[in-house]
């Protein structure tokens, strides 16, 4: 997710103690903002779980469509997400091959692979 | 507890106020939401031809650096350019556009007060009966909105009128510099939906309207009749295709999860409304591009709250949330647009 779990953490934690100072923060605004806090660390704590295998199954679906090597031997999210960022670009330059060659069924297959990887990271608040 | 902003405020009111004695600013806090300007409700009071007096009024101050950076003078002009008008908005009050007062600009206006905005609450089952009235005054608006001459109205000293053939890539291409300057990952669906609408152009404006640019449930104010008292959040209001609006709301984001536009309607009862109300008419294509074009201006601003916090511009926890929650939902609603999903 971006920005990136530990950076939102880190942000809301001085935020918290912030907020528990008695008189520091107006009450009505107080309120609201532990509500935002609240919704943001469930979202974390939903993704936290298969944030490192969601992204290991993806690269491993990209690097097959794309037909490259490679493998997911740093298991930290960071170099994971940059992997798959890295992956994900040479997709957008795959897709767009095969629009230009008017390739269709390629062009199904790199559909069908993007439509999966909003399901890896569709959240159970999800508008869609 | 005072708020720091009540003294500073009440010093810039008595300046515009040369009238009145005593004034006093009270009861000032927060709004929530609120991401592209930070909003304050307050209480005014003050003393005028030896009568004491009050009113509720609202505070949109510039925050550092916004979700979406747009120009506070457009957004009170277009307030302004309705006002009295068959499209309910609050009045405005004054604006300032310097920073000396507050720290940073702002205006302040009428607070329009008894009504709520939030979908959750119009969602929440005991409006069921009167949703189906909530939308007819919903398209009926815009249709309205659709209909005003810009010209007439005056903003076309403050917005740039496109030509009509002009309108949809001209605001294409404002949201895709969007993407280009603020994208924290690759948006491979994202980048594939701005082709195809290159590819596939829309036919020119059947007319030069106000858009408003974020017409959608949740920014009006509603009652428990199915009434709507006032439409808020212009700060993205341009000129252009009187499509874009309509397709805003067609973005699936504005479902909310129901399954109905704008969580109130299915879609071709609201467009016959949006065509009874402006007289215009609704191309199945154009308006399919528009609701295309609406996903990815939806997911340029989804990143941009996302790009604001990670270059520390803004590190409001609100400037998380629209990333977190939406950046893939709004990716799903593409993928759905161009029947991907």
């Amino acid at each position: 997710m971006t920005p990136q779990v530990p950076a939102v953490l880190g942000e809301l934690a001085q935020l918290l103690m912030r907020n528990a100072v008695p008189g520091g923060v107006p009450d009505a605004e107080r309120a609201n903002a532990l509500g935002l806090y609240a919704m943001l660390l469930g979202i974390a704590a939903e993704v936290w779980d298969g944030a490192a295998h969601n992204l290991v199954e993806e690269n491993h679906a990209v690097r097959a469509l794309l037909d490259v090597g490679g493998e997911d031997s740093d298991l930290r999210l960071s170099a994971l997400r940059a992997e798959n960022d890295r992956l994900r670009t040479a997709l957008i330059d795959a897709q767009i091959a095969a629009e230009q060659s008017g390739d269709t069924a390629r062009q199904d297959v790199i559909w069908a692979e993007l439509a999966a990887s909003t399901e890896r990271r569709r959240l159970s608040v999800s508008l869609v | 507890m005072t708020h720091p902003l009540e003294p500073p405020l009440a010093s810039y009111i008595a300046t515009r106020m040369p009238d009145a004695a005593d004034i006093a600013v009270s009861a000032l806090e927060r709004i929530s939401g609120g991401a592209s300007r930070e909003t304050y409700r307050f209480r005014l009071d003050w003393r005028e031809a030896s009568e004491a007096r009050s009113r509720k009024l609202i505070l949109r101050r510039d925050p550092p650096a916004s979700l979406i950076d747009t120009e506070r003078r457009v957004e009170f002009e277009a307030y302004r350019a309705f006002a009295g008008s068959t499209v309910p908005v609050p009045e405005m009050l004054w604006l300032e556009e310097g920073s000396d007062a507050l720290g940073h600009p702002f205006f302040i206006a009428e607070e329009l007060t008894g009504y709520q905005a939030a979908p959750q609450m119009l969602f929440a089952g005991s409006y069921d009966a009167v949703l189906p009235r909530v939308a007819d005054r919903k398209w009926t608006i815009l249709g309205e909105i659709a209909k005003a001459d810009p010209v007439a109205l005056g903003l076309d000293n403050w917005m740039q009128p496109p030509a009509l053939n002009a309108c949809a890539f001209r605001e294409l291409a404002h949201w895709e510099a969007i993407l280009d300057s603020d994208e924290a990952e690759p948006l491979p669906i994202a980048r594939a939906a701005i082709r195809w609408l290159k590819a596939n152009p829309p036919p020119p404006a059947q007319k030069l309207s106000v858009v408003h640019g974020d017409y959608r449930t949740g920014n009006f104010l509603f009652d428990e009749a199915g009434g709507i008292h006032g439409i808020l959040d212009w700060e993205m209001a341009h000129l252009g295709d009187p499509l874009e609006d309509l397709g805003w709301g067609f973005n699936p984001i504005w479902q909310f999860g129901r399954g109905l536009e704008g969580g109130l309607l299915a879609r071709d009862p609201a467009i016959a409304i949006w065509e009874r109300a402006s007289g215009l008419r609704a191309d199945p294509a154009a308006l399919h591009w528009w609701t295309l074009f609406n996903c990815v201006k939806g997911q340029a601003i989804w990143v941009g709250s996302a790009r604001a916090f990670i270059d520390g511009g803004n590190r409001e926890p609100i400037m998380i949330y629209p990333a977190w929650w939406l950046l893939n939902a709004q990716d799903r609603a593409i993928l759905k647009v161009m029947g991907r999903l």
